[in-house]
């Protein structure tokens, strides 16, 4: 075989990935007959009906659709932050971040198809993959904004420079904490590819609970703090701002209740759809889902919306001016004493407090899930032990109405030997 | 009439040209010339009549050398059953309204299927 024929070959395989996978025989059926049909146009005009199929097929079931979208994002993405010069650290990590990011989405898309099936077919199981893709990818050119500041020499007087070289070089950008920032965005892709999957037999109103709750959440935890949650008083920066107020409170009983209050309400709905009661494992698969699918949702909303508003203070002069009052920086310990009033060491460290505010987002998105799956997780058991004492219902695994389920009948035994 | 019989002007041509011999197999490019269709109209009809069980489809045993493996097409029970429920309801369609021809002939002239769309 020749190289071109080799890279024709390899090239039409992997067109041929954007058709289901039924399909891709018949590509390789329309090529097989190629050598056949006389050579010139005739032969160009086979090949080109080929390229309409795969297109057609791929077309009907909305993946060249899917696959532009993600790849229009993404190149936005790219382009809103991909940093200029490669002079510093943050520069070189924030590459590091488009690149691994978009290319995570795409490979993880990829796979999931055929690790965890065709993605499932409500309306709601689409609207939270291009949400979450597009808050994943949204957050990378914040991110990246947040970054360069955080590593950006002092412009001010020699006290601001001092107490850059006490502090280290950068607050936040260090490779560990990226590769932990890649991975958690890896497993939140993944998550979110999985639950809205066929595969994982979730009820579509699973998942409209987990996103409505998983929003609220978002909601409250970003109004009680919209530029992060460093150093700076809570509910920062347009309430007074104390442990104690009644939104912060709100926002930490939201944080243990909306999972468990989403799971209750899967469980009922999952239960009433049916006509039988649905099997324990079934039950116990929709309370998780909509447990976690809730705290993954309010982190991400959280993150990506504080972040994104950091990102804008320091684009903004007018807005960090507006936003941060001398009573607010107090972010980083110490700078308060260094600035005697030079206006560049004053804005650097409006810059600097507001950025640093910006990387405990990551310690949101850890741990914000954990509590969900610890929770649900607990529910899950003691449906569990219920259905096993004969307090709840049939006790066995399996799905319900979400799904098919394998039936084993006589026709489908398996043969012995 | 195309709606008459469930099956295309298009689609009823392939399945002609499939039941004039319906046990052999025939290759793709065959199926074009007979019927004047082209690879991008004629493999998405085999797909869907494949999908529907009335055809199968099956790959080549052994290929002429430096030829890739073809793949070969011939209809299934299924298939002959609804090619005969086609042709009674194309020549009940002829009977009920002799004004309109078996099959539109513009359709037809244009894809240059042949003038007997069904046996």
């Amino acid at each position: 075989m020749s190289r071109l024929s080799w890279v024709g070959a390899a090239a039409r395989r992997g067109v041929a990935w954007l058709m289901p996978a039924g399909r891709r025989g018949w590509v390789e059926a329309v090529w097989a007959e190629a050598p056949e049909v006389p050579p010139g146009l005739r032969r160009l005009a086979w090949r080109a009906g080929g390229v309409r199929l795969i297109a057609g097929e791929a077309l009907m079931r909305g993946r060249i659709g899917s696959a532009l979208l993600f790849a229009a994002a993404a190149a936005l993405a790219a382009w809103a932050a991909w940093p200029g010069s490669l002079a510093s650290f943050a520069t070189s990590v924030d590459r590091v971040d488009v690149i691994t990011v978009v290319a995570l989405l795409g490979g993880l898309a990829l796979v999931a198809r055929s690790v965890f099936g065709p993605p499932g077919s409500s309306r709601v199981a689409r609207f939270l993959r291009v949400g979450a893709y597009g808050a994943i990818l949204a957050l990378i050119p914040a991110k990246n904004v947040v970054e360069q500041v955080l590593d950006v020499p002092p412009h001010g007087g020699i006290d601001l420079r001092l107490y850059r070289l006490i502090s280290g070089p950068g607050f936040g950008n260090h490779w560990d904490s990226e590769i932990l920032f890649l991975v958690v965005m890896a497993l939140y892709a993944a998550a979110l590819l999985w639950l809205t999957a066929q595969r994982s037999r979730v009820a579509p109103a699973t998942l409209a609970i987990g996103a409505v709750g998983g929003t609220a959440l978002g909601a409250v935890w970003y109004a009680i703090g919209p530029l992060g949650f460093g150093g700076a008083p809570a509910t920062n920066p347009w309430l007074p701002g104390s442990d104690i107020d009644p939104l912060m409170v709100l926002a930490w009983i939201l944080l243990f209740g909306t999972p468990v209050a989403a799971g209750i309400l899967a469980d009922r709905l999952y239960t009433a759809s049916g006509s039988s009661v649905p099997p324990v494992g079934g039950r116990a698969r929709q309370i998780v889902a909509a447990g976690l699918l809730t705290n993954l949702v309010g982190a991400l909303f959280v993150t990506v919306s504080g972040t994104s508003t950091i990102a804008a203070t320091l684009k903004a002069a007018w807005l960090r001016n507006w936003l941060y009052h001398g009573h607010l920086l107090s972010g980083v310990a110490g700078l308060r004493l260094l600035l005697r009033g030079d206006p560049g060491a004053l804005t650097y460290s409006h810059e600097i407090t507001a950025a640093v505010d910006a990387p405990p987002f990551l310690i949101i998105c850890v741990v914000f899930p954990l509590i969900a799956l610890a929770l649900t997780g607990l529910g899950a058991l003691s449906l569990w032990g219920n259905a096993a004492t004969g307090q709840g219902g049939p006790p066995s695994g399996g799905g319900g109405p979400a799904g098919p389920e394998a039936v084993l009948t006589l026709g489908n035994l398996p043969r012995g030997g | 009439m195309s709606a008459r019989s469930g099956f295309s002007a298009q689609t009823l041509a392939v399945l002609a040209a499939l039941c004039a011999q319906p046990s052999q197999w025939r290759h793709g490019y065959a199926l074009a010339r007979q019927t004047g269709l082209k690879s991008g109209t004629l493999y998405p009809i085999l797909i869907r009549l494949a999908d529907r069980g009335l055809v199968e489809a099956c790959w080549q045993d052994e290929p002429q050398p430096g030829r890739p493996r073809r793949h070969l097409y011939r209809l299934t029970t299924d298939g002959l059953a609804a090619v005969a429920l086609a042709g009674a309801a194309l020549a009940g369609a002829a009977l009920a309204d002799p004004a309109e021809p078996t099959a539109r002939p513009g359709a037809r002239t244009r894809r240059g299927v042949p003038a007997r769309a069904v046996p």
